[in-house]
């Protein structure tokens, strides 16, 4: 592979193989290197040789290469600006280019060569774009990847609608192109919901119309999630000196919702400035509210307050009649907790009803009349022992001795008693 | 555990010997007859430009694609297949 390189710096040795490869006659072998960069020069070099003809462009070249350790060729690449062609590079400089962008590269070899060579321009594609486009498009990136994580939802259900939305979203984009990443879940979401209920009045099939119905059955209900989080963002962080009758329908309310929207609320509060900068609604909502039966609403799902000046609830809920007090109630799915979940023991009572405890002592209880028994005997034959060592001090013990074993072989045990007494008066009766 | 095919149990489940490159996982006719003619001709050459490109992922299935034009899932099979042969018996 024919690759610009400065035969002044290349060993005597890569010379000479060089020199093979393009089937150049060898010099002598004594001879010195300038031999050998000379017929480089000539046979190999001829190729490029607009490059390599004056001296004055070898010096600066290796000017260059001292400071920088590449060679200064002509840029193939516009973007390439600081560093050359990654194929123009020797294997050693293309090696050291590779651990300047901290990838550790293995033997380069002819068959690895061309690997590496990509990969260095890659790292040098990136290193260059990035300084320039590297917020834009991370987040165009990141906003297509939202986009595509929502629509895929609905690709799953209707493919042509999550298409339309997916337009719908790409010219939203470009209008929210300026804000924060806050904002991409909940436009998108009231996007999607605003489509759904547009389909409401275009049913072109009975299936269609049937999975619209259920589509926006679940977009009311997200949205219901969405909404309730608006009016308690509102309710909360807007009027502080109606804070008195709200909190109470905003604490149960928090209560009552699941925390799939606490994400969400961070950026429904911006979506509630803007509603706010649009028509003066909050404070209609927040009268309304307090004057609405907190309590008895407060344990469903919360209310979803309408008001013409209101577009966005317009659109969301199209078909919904308003009621007088302006006031929406939702059935809320029960939730499904430890509550409701039954007890469930891991093992089986036994019959009896005794625990390991009552079990133990009922075996002892078994063996106390026996250890009662051994007790005593224990201490029977203490006593005898007691008996017989204190009477050892006696003269008669040798007697008393001769008349226990006496009594032993004529009476038996059984008449063995305690005092001595009673065996002299038995062996008396011998 | 990623679900791995019987070739690949094969392969890893002795010394790969004088296996020819079809026995690797991800490599068929096909791909095995491009791998042939580019001199890969046995899995131990793989093998070998599998480790000269020290078992790196990236680049050995970047070289696999430019090699014989491996898909995806080509590449990953291959590649997983002559990992764990390394890790056995290396």
């Amino acid at each position: 592979m024919p690759f610009v390189e400065d035969p002044a710096h290349l060993s005597i040795a890569r010379l000479k193989s060089d020199l093979l490869a393009h089937n150049v006659a060898l010099p002598p072998a004594a001879s010195k290197k300038e031999v050998y960069v000379e017929l480089h020069l000539k046979n190999i070099d001829q190729k490029n040789a607009a490059e390599f003809s004056s001296d004055d462009e070898e010096e600066t070249r290796e000017a260059a290469r001292e400071s920088s350790g590449f060679e200064h060729s002509r840029d193939k690449d516009p973007e390439v600006t600081q560093m050359p062609d990654p194929s123009d590079l020797t294997d050693e400089y293309l090696r050291e280019a590779l651990l300047k962008h901290g990838v550790k590269a293995g033997p380069i070899v002819a068959s690895t060569r061309t690997l590496y060579e990509n990969k260095l321009r890659k790292l040098l594609l990136h290193s260059n774009g990035d300084d320039e486009l590297y917020s834009d498009s991370e987040e165009e990136q990141e906003k297509r990847d939202d986009i595509e994580s929502a629509c895929s939802v609905l690709e799953e259900q209707k493919p042509e609608e999550a298409k339309k939305i997916k337009g719908e979203n790409d010219k939203a984009d470009l209008h929210f192109h300026r804000r924060d990443y806050s904002y991409q879940q909940c436009f998108l979401l009231s996007s999607r919901l605003r489509a759904h209920p547009s389909r409401n009045e275009k049913p072109s099939s009975k299936s269609l119309s049937k999975n619209v119905t259920k589509s926006s059955e679940r977009s009311k209900s997200k949205s219901s999630h969405i909404l309730a989080g608006v009016s308690k963002a509102s309710s909360t962080g807007q009027h502080s000196g109606l804070r008195s009758g709200v909190p109470p329908a905003s604490k149960t309310v928090v209560s009552n919702d699941s925390s799939s929207f606490s994400s969400q609320t961070f950026s429904i509060t911006q979506m509630v400035q803007e509603m706010e900068s649009r028509g003066s609604l909050s404070d209609c909502t927040v009268k309304e509210l307090n004057s609405s039966r907190v309590g008895e609403h407060c344990s469903r799902s919360y209310r979803l307050p309408q008001e013409s000046g209101k577009p966005i609830l317009k659109d969301l809920f199209p078909d919904t009649k308003p009621t007088t007090t302006g006031i929406y109630v939702t059935p809320r799915r029960p939730i499904k907790g430890a509550a409701q979940r039954p007890v469930q023991y891991s093992y089986s009572y036994p019959d009896t009803l005794v625990s390991p405890v009552t079990l133990e002592r009922r075996e002892v209880e078994r063996r106390l009349v026996s250890i009662h028994i051994q007790i005593l005997f224990f201490f029977f034959v203490a006593c005898i022992l007691f008996y017989i060592y204190v009477n050892v001090q006696d003269s008669t013990v040798l007697a008393l001795l001769d008349s226990f074993s006496h009594c032993f072989d004529k009476e038996g045990w059984a008449f063995l008693q305690p005092g001595t007494e009673g065996t002299q008066a038995v062996c008396k009766q011998d | 555990m990623s679900s791995t095919s019987q070739k690949h149990k094969d392969f890893v489940a002795e010394p790969m010997g004088e296996k020819p490159v079809m026995a690797l996982a991800g490599i068929g006719e096909v791909l095995g007859k491009r791998l042939e003619e580019k001199g890969f001709d046995k899995a131990y050459v793989v093998l070998g430009q599998f480790l000269v490109l020290k078992k790196d992922e990236e680049l050995f299935r970047d070289w696999l694609k430019d090699t014989c034009g491996a898909n995806a899932k080509q590449q990953g099979d291959c590649y997983g297949c002559l990992k764990e042969w390394c890790d056995a018996f290396l």
